[in-house]
């Protein structure tokens, strides 16, 4: 049977799961992961999990922002293997270098901004004080903190040099 | 009434933003069936387990176990509404708590902002207290106007059932504990194929329209196929996919058109089943709404 071996720099995945080493193409997660189900590109035979073992490294890098961390392939698969945690690593080399959708450094910039993951409008708080709600502004101290978190753990901001 | 510990309310960016009607029945309801809730306001963004997990290990590490932090510091388990922010701050105190070394390595950077993670608390969904705390059979007793003759499906949502290690609520091939929330309301669980299948929020998020339209479409269809009249879930961001993704997603696929499943938070059926009116629920706030009868 076909051991899958994977493209980009194998020690620095391989070297914390050894997960993509053991996976030998059974198509156990095929069935539950969306990606594979719902995106034209991958089917049972060829699924997303396998397309992230063996593509490319910079088509790896871009497509690992599909998974949803839903961690039906961890569940499922015979061996023990845990491809979703390999691919949240793979991540993280992903946004270090670029690579992450544009909507994830958003994000990562409102976060620091504001300490949530939504700029808030005039008519939401509206909303909510109909409700009798208190209203959500950003509060210093926590947009402080995360700051601080990001600056320790050099957390990147795309186009910046970190928090 | 049961006696259930207060619980420190995390409430997310989410619910808070985009659903803040959940927010408010949350508040309003839970003390009904014994769950007081006490609001903070010095927590972040928790932060998301999907994308914010991805972009650096050590910032979303240190960024939920000051969260933890700050529940400890108040000597309170934290309870959430939503899936995505039990998965973070549940995974990450289970794994601050079990590895020394790691608990260390936070603990220093946490050092920055004046805070220490000591693993002396809990993490619940509302989903985990009423299983744990209240009790599925406590609740039924509870209830002040039984949901008979709605049919739900039950979409407990994989961020409230994996790792299955961490959080123990319920078998992740083959979630039970959703369906006995909905028979204790007094509603029938309908059980469908496509029940453990994800809402496919990542498609949506990474841009492939298609695909996600795909995904939402495949479950709703089945679920209204197998007889429900409406879809429940505990999760904010697959309650939006199945609500405003439906009326997106039907515009590609004319099968869903038909369909017209409403989804129903779980705080959204509780609530009826302790007496609101589908009005005060704020059913008018959802984009798909069709007449329910119960």
């Amino acid at each position: 049977m076909e051991i899958i071996k994977i493209k980009y720099e194998k020690d620095e995945i391989v070297g914390r799961h050894f997960t993509s080493e053991i996976c030998y193409k059974c198509s156990a997660c095929s069935k539950f992961c969306p990606i594979t189900l719902h995106v034209p590109a991958y089917d049972l035979e060829n699924s997303f999990v396998v397309h992230l073992y063996r593509a490319e490294r910079e088509k790896a890098l871009r497509d690992v922002w599909m998974c949803c961390s839903c961690e039906k392939c961890f569940n499922i698969c015979p061996q023990d293997g845990d491809p979703a945690h390999v691919f949240v690593n793979l991540k993280e080399t992903s946004y270090r270098e670029g690579f992450a959708p544009e909507s994830v450094y958003g994000l990562v910039n409102q976060l620091l901004n504001a300490g949530s993951a939504y700029v808030v409008s005039v008519s939401t708080n509206k909303g909510r004080e109909k409700l009798g709600l208190k209203e959500i502004k950003a509060n210093e101290g926590v947009v402080a903190d995360l700051k601080k978190l990001a600056a320790k753990t050099d957390l990147k901001v795309k186009g910046g040099s970190g928090a | 009434m049961v006696a259930v510990p207060k619980y420190l309310f995390f409430k997310g960016c989410t619910i808070p933003a985009k659903l803040p009607h959940i927010e408010k029945l949350a508040l309003d309801v839970l003390p009904l069936i014994g769950i007081e809730l006490e609001e903070c306001d010095t927590f972040s963004c928790c932060p998301d387990p999907v994308q914010v997990q991805g972009t650096n290990h050590a910032f979303w590490y240190a960024a939920a176990a000051r969260n933890l932090a700050i529940a400890e510091e108040k000597g309170m388990d934290i309870m959430t509404l939503c899936n995505g922010c039990l998965n973070t701050l549940a995974v990450v105190n289970h794994k601050l708590k079990k590895n020394p070394e790691l608990k260390k390595a936070v603990n220093e950077i946490l050092k920055e902002v004046g805070k220490e993670f000591k693993g002396t608390i809990k993490v619940k969904h509302l989903m985990q207290v009423l299983k744990e705390d209240v009790g599925m059979d406590k609740l039924k007793t509870m209830v002040k106007k039984p949901l008979t003759g709605l049919k739900v499906a039950g979409h407990p949502g994989c961020h409230l059932l994996s790792p299955v290690e961490v959080l123990e609520f319920d078998n992740p091939l083959d979630p039970q504990i959703y369906d006995k929330f909905i028979e204790a309301t007094g509603a029938k669980a309908i059980d469908y194929i496509t029940k453990i299948d994800c809402c496919g929020v990542s498609l949506s998020l990474s841009g492939a329209k298609e695909s996600n339209d795909k995904c939402i479409s495949r479950k709703l269809i089945d679920a209204k196929g197998s007889g429900a009249d409406a879809i429940s879930t505990g999760c904010p961001f697959c309650f939006t996919q199945f609500d405003m993704g439906q009326i997106i997603a039907a515009k590609t696929v004319p099968q869903l058109k038909e369909t017209q499943l409403p989804v129903l938070y779980a705080v959204e059926l509780l609530a009826l089943a302790m007496g609101r009116s589908f009005e005060e629920i704020g059913y008018g706030n959802h984009k798909i709404r069709p007449a329910l009868k119960v």
